[in-house]
């Protein structure tokens, strides 16, 4: 962990702090919520030993790079936009991308905006949906799951965090992290009242782990982090451009069978039927990880290893 | 005078048949308020909005090929009315818009709603609604139709066969420099741009002036530096060529009468809310810093079109600038003694162009 080097990058008007290591072609890593660059520790270590130059940045609203004010600053133009800038900067043509939960989102679109600068795509977590034309996607959303879907809670600015307030940090990085609940997460406000101990730490997640983000998290706030969910019906307006276009980069697309994601209704079906196939053409794998929740890369760091590396290393 | 309006799409295209003239691309048409014979008007809905939409079917018998025309400011799709008639008679199908905020399209009250991405999504909307959703078309744009036209080009390359673009270069976004301040350092408050980024400013001193005055100014301008508009004293300062009461042999009274009652009808606003967005659409357009245009283009502007005069852009054409962002740059070409209106002042010229061109792309 001590050879992973640790800069900061001028990109997009912000300041990016970066973790990186090894030499060779460049492996990028895009992490989610609430969620750090240290969520790929174990890749990070991996894949330098394996030959690549492996990059995870915090990304805008994260950690120790910068959080701008608005939560309109956090659209998909604005991150795939810091990321561009931070390929520049290292003077890096093209990327393998690995993405997972919002880092899945972002590396979708990045895909679809600019594949002249991604190689191949490992994606987790969340697939690819097109956008509807006619409806916003925090409306459908709360059409589809009701009011108190974490989405829909996680709209208003500040209301969510007087939430998470109530609740210890480190109690609050343990529930997001280690839950294997599978229904789609619904957070009335009483949630927040009386929120039961969590269980155990699994052995993959260790007081340590959960102490480096109560910490980060504790100093940064989550705020950064909801703006993404408060510009996701901004991001729908700006990107009618992209209205049927297919990803166009080869992809492979790995989930476990615990993740809400997975459970979400009709997913399944979209999957494994022919659905994602469809808008992601080139989408050469699915992997379906049993018994494996939503923070896949830290549950089962070397299968998820083995399987970024099986696939890039065929490009 | 809104004859062709009224006409159900098949019976109008009878009389275009029978009142076609061989000639007709050749002359400016002097005739009545729409101003064309056999153009279809409709309404199509596109992301969100109603669009009006003039087309002119191609003289063909079917499959032609179809050129999309993006107007600027402060215009209309009536600007392409010479261009329309000219190639709809040489086989393509040709269809202009008001684009978003103009004449007889919606224009959305948010003034953020006119982004780059708001108009480009209507675009391509628009080319999927008139092409099945499978097919490029070719592209001509002029002023904020060829900003817009780039645009579209970078982000949606392979709905774009080939595009004739007209007065306004290619700006590759520099990700140290914001515009309007930058604007506003080098050219001062008054210059045009900067005058219009207050919302409702320059709509209440345009409402002073009378929106036929207004009009007239902006078409007829042809000097070749940059449009200053100092409060209380616009259009009256001799840098910008002062104001002649005579109309140019390339618009008529009709013309200006068309033009007069769309925008008397709908305001300014739509228009200038484009102008508010630059610095946004700077923002958003990130992920294109140092990408290049990948689409055929030919590039067209007047040497006495401001554009053509500020500051680098003669260096940007002549030292290879322009040719390394669009590599598949084809030809550039300046019009001598013709200025920022190119299309309306010289639109024989302009036809023989735009066919030359995407003629090599049938």
């Amino acid at each position: 962990m001590e050879k992973i080097e640790h800069t900061t990058v001028s990109t997009n008007g912000i300041n990016m702090h970066v973790a990186s290591i090894g030499s060779g072609p460049v492996v990028l890593f895009l992490h989610g919520f609430p969620d750090l660059w240290y969520s790929w520790r174990h890749q990070l270590l991996s894949f330098a030993d394996l030959g690549y130059r492996a990059i995870a940045p915090d990304l805008r609203g994260y950690g120790d790079s910068d959080s701008p004010p608005s939560h309109e600053s956090y659209t998909l133009l604005h991150i795939v936009g810091d990321l561009v800038g931070l390929l520049d900067s290292l003077g890096v043509d093209q990327v393998f991308l690995v993405g997972h939960d919002w880092g899945a989102i972002i590396a979708w679109w990045m895909c679809m905006i600019r594949p002249d600068r991604v190689k191949a795509l490992v994606n987790m977590s969340v697939e690819f949906h097109p956008r509807n034309p006619s409806v916003k996607t925090v409306d459908a959303f709360k059409a589809l799951f009701g009011e108190d879907y974490y989405i829909c809670r996680f709209q208003e600015p500040g209301d969510i965090e007087e939430d998470f307030a109530q609740v210890d940090t480190k109690k609050l990085v343990n529930g997001f992290f280690t839950s294997h609940n599978t229904r789609p997460p619904c957070i009335p406000k009483s949630v927040f009242r009386y929120l039961p101990d969590p269980p155990a730490l699994p052995g993959w997640f260790t007081e340590q782990d959960v102490c480096f983000y109560a910490d980060k998290f504790s100093q940064k706030g989550f705020t950064g982090g909801l703006n993404y969910y408060r510009a996701m019906n901004l991001s729908w307006e700006l990107t009618a451009p992209w209205d049927g276009l297919q990803i166009k980069v080869p992809v492979k697309y790995i989930t476990g069978d615990l993740d809400p994601t997975y459970h979400i209704p009709g997913t399944k079906e979209y999957i494994h039927e022919g659905g994602l196939k469809k808008h992601v053409p080139f989408l050469q794998e699915v992997v379906v990880m049993e018994g494996v929740g939503h923070f896949l890369q830290q549950e089962k760091p070397k299968e998820i290893t083995d399987h970024i590396y099986g696939f890039f290393k065929k490009f | 005078m809104f004859l062709c309006t009224h006409l159900n799409p098949l019976f109008s295209r009878f009389l275009h048949f029978l009142l076609k003239q061989p000639d007709q691309a050749n002359k400016p048409t002097t005739s009545n308020m729409s101003g064309l014979d056999g153009v279809e008007h409709k309404t199509l809905k596109v992301n969100g909005i109603n669009m009006h939409v003039a087309e002119l079917p191609g003289s063909g018998s079917g499959g032609e090929p179809i050129i999309l025309f993006i107007h600027g400011f402060p215009e209309l799709w009536y600007t392409w009315r010479h261009q329309m008639t000219a190639l709809s008679s040489l086989g393509y199908r040709t269809i202009a818009p008001d684009l978003r905020g103009y004449g007889d399209t919606d224009a959305p009250e948010k003034m953020e709603d006119y982004t780059y991405f708001n108009i480009v999504g209507d675009l391509v909307a628009l080319i999927d609604a008139v092409t099945g959703g499978d097919e490029a078309v070719f592209v001509v744009g002029h002023d904020w139709g060829a900003m817009i036209a780039w645009q579209l080009c970078m982000y949606r390359p392979e709905k774009v066969k080939a595009l004739v673009n007209m007065s306004v270069l290619f700006s590759p976004r520099s990700p140290d420099r914001v515009p309007i301040p930058t604007l506003r350092r080098f050219f001062g408050d008054d210059y045009y741009i900067c005058r219009f980024q207050k919302p409702g400013e320059i709509e209440l001193e345009f409402k002073k002036l009378g929106t036929e005055k207004v009009l007239k100014e902006f078409l007829t301008y042809k000097t070749p530096g940059p449009l200053y508009l100092p409060k209380g004293k616009l259009f009256k300062s001799s840098e910008n060529g002062g104001a002649s009461s005579a109309l140019p042999p390339w618009l008529t009274q009709e013309d200006l009468d068309y033009y007069v009652t769309k925008y008397d009808n709908k305001g300014f606003t739509g228009p200038i809310n484009y102008y508010r967005n630059i610095d946004r659409n700077w923002e958003l357009t990130a992920p294109w810093t140092g990408a290049k245009i990948r689409v055929p283009v030919k590039f067209i502007v007047g040497d006495q079109d401001l554009t053509y005069n500020s500051p680098g852009a003669k260096e940007y054409i002549n030292g290879g600038g322009f040719k390394k962002d669009v590599p598949l740059l084809d030809e550039t070409v300046v019009l001598k003694g013709v200025g920022h209106f190119l299309h309306e002042e010289s639109p024989e010229e302009i036809n023989q162009h735009i066919h030359s061109f995407f003629q090599k792309f049938l």
